[in-house]
C-alpha cells in the first residue's frame, strides 16, 4: 500500500469539477432552505390555520425519515405522476426541502425567544402584524437561531454528497467514479474528506464572523 | 404500497436485514459510546483531545463518504469486508461519534457537588459513577440517545448504496422488476410506500425521545409516585 501524490495531483482538476457542483448546489438549496424556513417558521408561530398544520406534517415527515429514500422519491417517483425535474434540480429540490424543514424549526425556536412584550410595543406603535413580524421579531430570531441554522446549512452541505446515489457530478460522485477506472480509493477519499472538512471550515468560519457582527449590540 | 403488500414476503426480509443493521449498529455505538463517553469526562488532557478530534472528524466528515471510504478502502488495505460489516462499521463510527457527545454531556450536566458529596461519604470512583452520576445523567442521556437511534435508523438505508439487501434496496429490486414485465415503474407507489414505513418507524422512535424528555425532565416525579405508593 502506497499513497501516491501525483496521482491526487493529476486528478486535481476532476475534483475541482466536483467541488463546484457540490458548492452550486448546496448554496443553492442552503438559500432556498431559508426561504423555506422564514415562511414555514412565520406560518407555525402565527398559527395560521391549515397551514401551520400542513407545515408541522412536513416537517415530521421529512426529519423522520431518510433523506436517501426522499431524494429518489423526488427524481424516480415525481416523473411517474408527470414532473419531470433535471438531475440537478431534482438534487437542489431533494436538499432544500430537507434543510427546510430543520430551518422551520430553527427559525421557530428563534421566534419563540422574541418576548411578548415586543408585540405589544410594535401594537402600541400601530404595526401592522407583518411589519411587525418583519421589522422586529424576524431580526431577533436570527440572532438567536443563527447557530442552529449554520449547523443545518452545514449538514445540507454535508447531506449534498447523497446526490451521488441518483448520479450528480458532484465531489463524491467524482471520486466514486474514478475509483471504479482508477482503484485508488484510499488516496481520493482521504483527498475528499480533507475537501469536505474544508469546505465545512469556510462555511462555519463565514457565519462566525456574520454571528459576531450581529451580535454587537446597538449599531449605527 | 399495493405492490408493497403483493410482495410482503420479500418485503419483510428486507425490513429484518434494516432491523438487524440498526441493532448491530446500536449494540457497537452504545458500548464505544458508553466506555469513550466517561473517558472524554476525565482530566486527562491527551484522551480529551484524541476524543475529541475523533468526534470532530467523524461528526464532519459525510455519513455516506465514511461509509464508502470502508467499503472500497478496506480491499486495498488487504481487508475483505462484506456489505454487511462495512455498512455497520461505518455507521457505528459516526453513531459514536454522536454517542459519545451525548453521554460526555450529559455526565457533564450532573452538578459537581454531586461528585464532593458522594467523595465525602467515603464511596468509590466507580461507585460514584455507578450509583450517583449515572442514574442522574440518564435524564439528559436518554431522549438524546433515542434521538440518535432514529437518525440511525434513517442511515441503515445507506445500506442500499453498498448492495446491503436491506428496505430500500427490496424497493429498488420491486421496481425493477415490475419495470421489465410490466413496462411501467411503479417508482412513485414503491418510494413513497418506503417513505411511509419508515416515516411510522422513526416518528414512533422520536415520540418516545419526546416523551423521555417530558417524563424525566420533572426532577420532582421520584419523589411524588413514592409519596402515593
Amino acid at each position: 500500500m502506497d499513497f501516491d501524490f501525483d496521482y491526487l495531483l493529476a486528478q486535481w482538476p476532476a475534483l475541482l469539477d466536483g467541488v463546484l457542483m457540490t458548492l452550486r448546489v448546496s448554496l443553492l438549496a442552503i438559500a432556498a432552505s431559508l426561504v423555506i424556513g422564514v415562511l414555514g417558521g412565520a406560518a407555525r408561530v402565527m398559527k395560521i390555520p391549515l397551514l401551520a398544520q400542513f407545515v408541522a406534517l412536513y416537517v415530521e415527515l421529512i426529519r423522520n425519515t431518510p433523506i436517501l429514500v426522499q431524494l429518489f422519491f423526488i427524481f424516480y417517483g415525481l416523473p411517474a405522476i408527470g414532473m419531470e425535474l433535471s438531475l440537478f434540480w431534482s438534487g437542489v429540490l431533494c436538499l432544500s426541502l430537507w434543510a427546510g424543514a430543520y430551518q422551520v424549526e430553527n427559525v421557530r425556536g428563534g421566534l419563540a425567544t422574541v418576548e411578548y412584550g415586543m408585540r405589544e410595543a410594535s401594537m402600541a406603535l400601530s404595526l401592522k402584524p407583518i411589519h411587525y413580524f418583519a421589522l422586529v421579531a424576524l431580526p431577533i430570531a436570527f440572532r438567536t437561531s443563527l447557530p442552529a441554522m449554520l449547523n443545518t446549512a452545514i449538514s445540507l452541505l454535508k447531506n449534498s454528497s447523497y446526490l451521488q446515489a441518483i448520479g450528480l457530478a458532484e465531489l463524491t460522485f467524482v471520486a466514486v467514479d474514478r475509483i471504479a477506472t482508477d482503484f485508488r480509493a484510499i488516496e481520493m477519499f482521504s483527498a475528499i474528506c480533507v475537501i469536505y472538512l474544508a469546505l465545512v471550515a469556510v462555511l462555519a468560519a463565514l457565519t462566525g464572523r456574520l454571528s459576531a457582527h450581529l451580535q454587537r449590540p446597538f449599531q449605527h | 404500497m399495493n405492490i408493497l403488500i403483493e410482495n410482503w414476503g420479500f418485503v419483510s426480509k428486507g425490513l429484518w436485514m434494516t432491523l438487524r443493521l440498526a441493532l448491530v449498529v446500536l449494540l457497537f455505538t452504545t458500548l464505544i459510546s458508553s466506555v469513550f463517553g466517561v473517558l472524554a469526562t476525565l482530566r486527562n488532557r491527551v484522551l480529551r483531545t484524541l476524543i475529541h478530534a475523533y468526534v470532530e472528524l467523524f461528526r464532519s466528515i459525510p455519513l455516506i463518504v465514511n461509509v464508502f471510504f470502508i467499503f472500497f478502502g478496506a480491499p486495498m488495505l488487504g481487508l475483505d469486508l462484506s456489505p454487511f460489516a462495512a455498512v455497520t462499521t461505518g455507521l457505528t463510527l459516526w453513531g459514536s461519534a454522536n454517542g459519545i457527545e451525548i453521554v460526555r454531556g450529559g455526565l457533564e450536566s450532573v452538578p459537581r457537588h454531586q461528585w464532593k458529596s458522594a467523595w465525602t461519604l467515603g464511596l468509590r470512583p466507580w461507585q460514584i459513577y455507578l450509583h450517583v452520576i449515572a442514574p442522574q445523567s440518564m435524564r439528559a442521556i436518554l431522549p438524546a440517545y433515542t434521538g440518535l437511534l432514529t437518525m440511525l435508523v434513517q442511515a441503515t438505508s445507506l445500506g442500499a448504496l453498498v448492495g446491503v439487501s436491506e428496505f430500500l434496496k427490496v424497493g429498488q429490486i420491486i421496481i425493477e422488476r415490475a419495470t421489465v414485465m410490466t413496462g411501467v415503474s411503479p417508482a412513485f407507489t414503491v418510494y413513497g410506500g418506503v417513505l411511509l414505513v419508515y416515516f411510522v418507524i422513526c416518528s414512533s422512535l422520536s415520540w418516545l425521545s419526546r416523551y423521555l424528555e417530558r417524563r424525566l425532565g420533572r426532577p420532582a416525579m421520584r419523589t411524588k409516585n413514592q409519596g402515593v405508593s
